[in-house]
């Protein structure tokens, strides 16, 4: 049992070093699709995030706890509310984005805005609020405040988009329901890894998984860096 | 004869008092009738203070005294506008101020409150004095010079390249105090400017208060602090049980 593992882990490494055309072609839609469903996420998650935390509203508690909710659910059960939504028949047919990257990138955005809002909301509301009465005493507008806050609490923010990457290039279930698998179209690293498993072929399983902890590793590390400079600098503070 | 006498003697009263009015308004800078703030706490109101009136004058000097939770920093945090209250009529510099919420412009252009404990951005501390006057679209290089007069003003030129977070208490009270000292504000609004402060950090802030009088600007002090308190040529307020009294 472990032979065959070793076998298909030597191999995996094989196809990553050697630049297989499929596998890094795969690994290109992945991060192309993330990235831009992530960049379309980003801005009016941050702006929501932003304006919950700050703003006392009739049905605010509701607003963040149907977000954190959100948070918790199944990407399988988007992608199934998207696949309804983009299907021939449904509301947004006629885009015919359905098994297209278009529609990928749509699903990577509903996808990644509930983890870009609470996690934007959070930081928001961890930040000292003498920022923001600072730059309104200041004489700051609404949106030179809410520049000054969102520079403030950048270290949150930049946590908020990274987990919210790592929640799309990692999800299955959206991608899959929503993109299809097409060979050299839509399939992305993980709903290759689901159909390479349930062929028996490992190798490029495992290859993918490699990139995908590799990614994880990337990414936090990042963060952990950004962040140890904003820890040191409130201890000395 | 007698009948004209008399009234150019009453002419000659009414111009006196009408002077005299027009004198006592143009040095009352700030004028508030009846201010109330009220906090809703365990399902229930609590009147934290119903003011019966505010005098502030031009180039006047007054501190806030009152025991602790008395309503001192709400009363400037409402002033500077930061919290909302009940106000029945805001005078400022002669003109009645219709609508107090949202706070108007004019307002926030010429009153400047500053924290008890002030936050420095996490820029620089050039960047910190500068801020308020990058906000009104100031040319640069002007910022640039009237930043490096106020740090020279504040004693902190040398601290000009300095991580904001590096900074002591005292520090950054002066580096706040030269943040809303370049926007040449009205009416300074300082909460506890000296509080958590001791030896020269206190002194270095208690000389620049009567400088910033000097430079044009009306100052209210919150404080417990006998050596502000006893400043020369500085008002008293009191706030106790919910009213101000002025000595």
């Amino acid at each position: 049992m472990a032979l065959p593992l070793v076998d298909a882990t030597l191999h995996a490494f094989r196809l990553l070093v050697t630049g297989d055309a499929d596998l890094w072609h795969i690994i290109w839609v992945s991060l192309k699709t993330s990235v831009i469903g992530l960049l379309l996420a980003a801005p009016p998650a941050v702006l929501l995030g932003y304006l919950i935390a700050m703003n006392r509203f009739r049905g605010r508690r509701i607003v963040i706890w149907l977000a954190q909710a959100a948070l918790s659910l199944p990407t399988v059960l988007i992608g199934l509310l998207l696949y309804l939504l983009l299907s021939r028949r449904g509301p947004l047919g006629e885009l015919q984005w359905l098994f297209s990257q278009p529609g990928i990138v749509f699903g990577q955005c509903v996808v990644a805005l509930p983890v870009l809002l609470a996690f934007t909301l959070a930081a928001v509301q961890g930040l000292d609020p003498r920022y923001a009465e600072t730059a309104v005493a200041l004489g700051a507008s609404r949106r030179q405040v809410m520049l000054r806050v969102l520079y403030e609490g950048r270290f949150g923010v930049m946590a908020a988009v990274l987990s919210g990457f790592g929640r799309v290039i990692s999800e299955v279930g959206c991608a899959l329901m929503v993109g299809g698998n097409i060979e050299g179209q839509t399939r992305t690293i993980t709903t290759a890894i689901a159909l390479e498993t349930s062929k028996g072929e490992f190798a490029q399983g495992i290859a993918l998984g490699i990139v995908l902890v590799a990614l994880a590793l990337l990414m936090n590390g990042a963060l952990m860096l950004l962040q140890g400079d904003a820890h040191a600098a409130r201890e000395r503070g | 004869m007698s009948i004209s006498i008399h009234t150019s003697i009453s002419a000659a009263v009414y111009e006196n008092e009408n002077q005299r009015q027009r004198d006592e308004r143009r040095k009352a800078l700030l004028g508030v009738r009846g201010l109330r703030k009220r906090f809703h706490e365990h399902k229930r109101d609590r009147l934290l203070f119903d003011i019966e009136r505010i005098e502030i004058a031009t180039h006047g000097a007054y501190v806030l005294t009152g025991i602790n939770g008395a309503g001192k920093s709400t009363l400037l945090r409402v002033l500077g506008g930061l919290e909302r209250a009940e106000i029945d009529s805001l005078r400022f510099q002669c003109d009645d101020v219709l609508r107090v919420h949202p706070y108007p412009r004019a307002l926030r252009e010429a009153i400047v409150y500053v924290h008890q404990h002030p936050i420095l951005f996490s820029t620089s501390v050039a960047h910190n004095i500068g801020y308020g006057l990058g906000l009104r679209k100031m040319p640069k290089d002007e910022i640039a010079r009237i930043v490096a007069e106020a740090m020279a003003w504040a004693g902190v030129s040398h601290l000009e390249g300095t991580d904001p977070a590096r900074l002591s208490g005292g520090e950054k009270q002066r580096v706040a105090l030269a943040r809303a000292k370049v926007l040449q504000p009205k009416l300074l609004l300082l909460d506890e400017p000296t509080a958590n402060l001791d030896g020269s950090a206190r002194e270095q802030v208690i000389e620049l208060i009567p400088t910033l009088v000097e430079a044009g600007s009306s100052v209210v002090i919150a404080c417990h602090d006998r050596d502000l308190i006893n400043l020369p040529g500085v008002q008293r307020m009191k706030l106790r049980d919910g009213h101000l009294e002025y000595r």
